[in-house]
């Protein structure tokens, strides 16, 4: 017992002694370890904007900035710097923007980062020059297209900042927000929660269509207009008598349309990428595909899921596409995940056998593209095979 | 030369008993630390003076640590001599800090400095402790220092940052590598094995009177048969 309170007492008096002397030695070097780390940021401010003079830093507590944004410079000439936290594919990582008076990046730097390929080191030379306008432009470097994208987001949250910072104001919404705001406004009655209607028939003029859970109606997208509907199909926004009238036929076609399962087992050619296949009442066909991606044809090193694209796809009984979609996918994060995007898939809306390749790839996922892409040549394949013509 | 006289209680770290290549102790931070001549001379002279310093306070203290709570109260020692010491290189030798990243804080664990805790200060005076400190942390800078000379010059084709005409044109680009680090390792051990002519102390003439593991190791010596009486 004696020596067991003489290893207690031991041990906390070591421990004790060892605290102080931490919080003497802490007290004298942390503003030494501030300064050096304050003169570090002035020597990036003057390499992401060499012409700046006279950095102040800004209370940006007072705007709404990007999240993204931790600090503000601004300087004498009307430039500003930024430093942004932003996550890649590694982790967080700091960069550094400066952007001149006119409102492009004059340099743009990574202070710390912990990405796995590196990229992030030199991805700020593309991105000089780039404005709020041209920065969508700018290429990713293919095979870290996480990282760069990350990169050239947080920048053009710098772009937006700076606008903010000059008195003005810039949409922070992304795409995602933006289409729910405007389904919102377009059907207030659907509370705004929205699911996307997969398209199996030719709706003139019409892109995407969304239905309310709650049954309210739906809402089709045409152009830049979101035009709502009752649960039957009646146009319900205010527009022209025209528009309403081939809106309202679009609605109704799309809700009347009926699937009927068609029993492929009875072909035997049938491609082996087709998993189901419906035939509506209008002639129109719908295939339940699988693709044989990176998940399946994948270099063994990189260990690949083993899990086909499943792949949904309309289109007419002359073999043009209606709608494409991917329903599932387990493909590389970051790389081939992309397939799931609607970005990549709705390039395959309108195409047919002939053109139906002329799609842009996805960045660093050659394998990916290519089995998707034989998958959507089969459906070409099917259509004949169902229609008889070999 | 006596075999306990402060003189060569000093030398010994350096050669006979360099930790790193006859000991075989550090090896992590040898490895990893030994690729430029400016971070292993940083890396050798932050873990000398952690090693002299925890060896002086456990030196100090081993009347008054208990036997059962020894090693908790070295590695707390000992962390906060590197803590210390990583900030004040952190304050006055940033360039530094960020050349060797997490290997500083690695000193804490670092064998060699619970290694001469353990075998050395816990069992010997202050003074005898400190010079224990000072040759062995001399020679685990010295060890830094040839394999980093070797990787540096014939892998990076310079010495301290500075760039060596013509070899910089033939690098050998594994010496800065991790596989390039272990075969100059291998080389050097096999160096000063030569040099010493084998009198540097075999594993069977390690006492037991020093070893850790002997309470429950149940041998007289390392060669001796388990179960002989001691």
């Amino acid at each position: 017992m004696k020596s067991q309170i003489k290893t207690v007492v031991s041990l906390t008096v070591i421990c004790a002694v060892v605290a102080v002397l931490l919080a003497v030695t802490n007290y004298i070097t942390a503003p030494i370890i501030k300064k050096n780390e304050a003169a570090q940021v002035n020597g990036a401010l003057s390499v992401v904007l060499p012409s700046g003079e006279g950095f102040e830093a800004v209370d940006i507590s007072k705007y709404e900035l990007p999240e993204t944004i931790t600090e503000v410079y601004s300087e004498k000439n009307g430039g500003y710097v930024f430093k942004m936290l932003t996550s890649g594919y590694g982790s967080d990582f700091v960069l550094m923007c400066g952007i001149d008076a006119n409102g492009a990046v004059v340099g743009a730097t990574c202070i710390s980062s912990n990405e796995t390929l590196g990229a992030e080191k030199e991805y700020g030379k593309t991105l000089v020059g780039a404005t709020g306008e041209t920065i969508d432009g700018v290429a990713t470097v293919s095979g870290a297209t996480r990282t760069t994208d990350a990169y050239k987001n947080a920048v053009r949250d710098a772009l937006n900042a700076k606008i903010i910072l000059g008195g003005g104001s810039v949409d922070l919404r992304d795409e995602t927000q933006i289409l729910a705001d405007n389904l919102n406004a377009a059907l207030p009655a659907g509370e705004g929660k929205f699911t996307p209607v997969f398209i199996t028939e030719i709706l003139e003029g019409v892109q995407e269509v969304y239905k309310a859970e709650n049954g309210a109606g739906y809402v089709l997208k045409s152009g830049e207009n979101f035009i709502a509907t009752a649960a039957d199909g009646t146009v319900v926004s205010d527009v022209a008598d025209d528009v309403k009238t081939a809106m309202s036929d679009n609605a109704k076609k799309l809700i009347s349309s009926k699937l009927t399962q068609i029993d492929i087992s009875g072909y035997a050619d049938m491609p082996t990428q087709i998993e189901e296949a419906y035939k509506t009442d209008s002639g129109n066909y719908v295939f339940h595909l699988k693709a044989a991606g990176f998940g399946i044809n994948g270099d063994a090193w990189y260990n690949p899921s083993g899990e086909y694209i499943k792949i949904k796809v309309s289109a007419t009984k002359d073999g043009k596409i209606i709608a494409c979609e991917t329903v599932s996918q387990k493909e590389t994060d970051g790389i081939g995940s992309a397939c799931a995007d609607k970005k990549f898939y709705s390039q395959f809306n309108g195409k047919e056998q002939t053109n139906y390749k002329e799609i842009d790839a996805i960045s660093g996922a050659t394998v990916t593209t290519n089995g998707y892409k034989t998958a959507i040549s089969k459906v070409f394949d099917a259509i004949n095979i169902l229609k008889g013509v070999s | 030369m006596n075999k306990n006289s402060n003189l060569s209680i000093l030398l010994k770290g350096l050669l006979l008993e360099n930790p790193v290549f006859v000991l075989i102790l550090g090896t992590c931070p040898t490895l990893a630390t030994s690729t430029t001549v400016i971070g292993a001379i940083g890396m050798g002279l932050a873990a000398t003076a952690v090693l002299i310093c925890s060896n002086v306070v456990i030196s100090l203290l081993r009347n008054v640590i208990p036997s059962s709570a020894r090693i908790p109260c070295y590695i707390v020692i000992i962390a906060g001599f590197v803590t210390i010491v990583q900030m004040f290189i952190h304050a006055y030798l940033p360039a530094l800090y960020d050349m060797l990243g997490v290997y500083l804080a690695l000193i804490t664990v670092n064998c060699i400095i619970l290694g001469r805790a353990e075998m050395f200060a816990g069992k010997n005076t202050v003074g005898k402790s400190a010079l224990d400190g000072v040759g062995m942390g001399l020679g685990f800078t010295l060890a830094l220092l040839m394999m980093a000379t070797v990787r540096e010059v014939f892998g990076a084709g310079s010495f301290a940052g500075i760039e060596i005409p013509f070899i910089s044109n033939y690098k050998i680009e594994i010496l800065t590598k991790a596989p390039g680090g272990f075969m100059v390792y291998g080389m050097m051990i096999a160096l000063v094995y030569k040099l010493t002519h084998g009198k540097a102390p075999k594993k069977s003439e390690f006492s037991c009177a020093d070893c850790p593991s002997a309470a429950f190791c149940g041998k007289t010596s390392c060669t001796a048969e388990k179960g002989e009486e001691k």
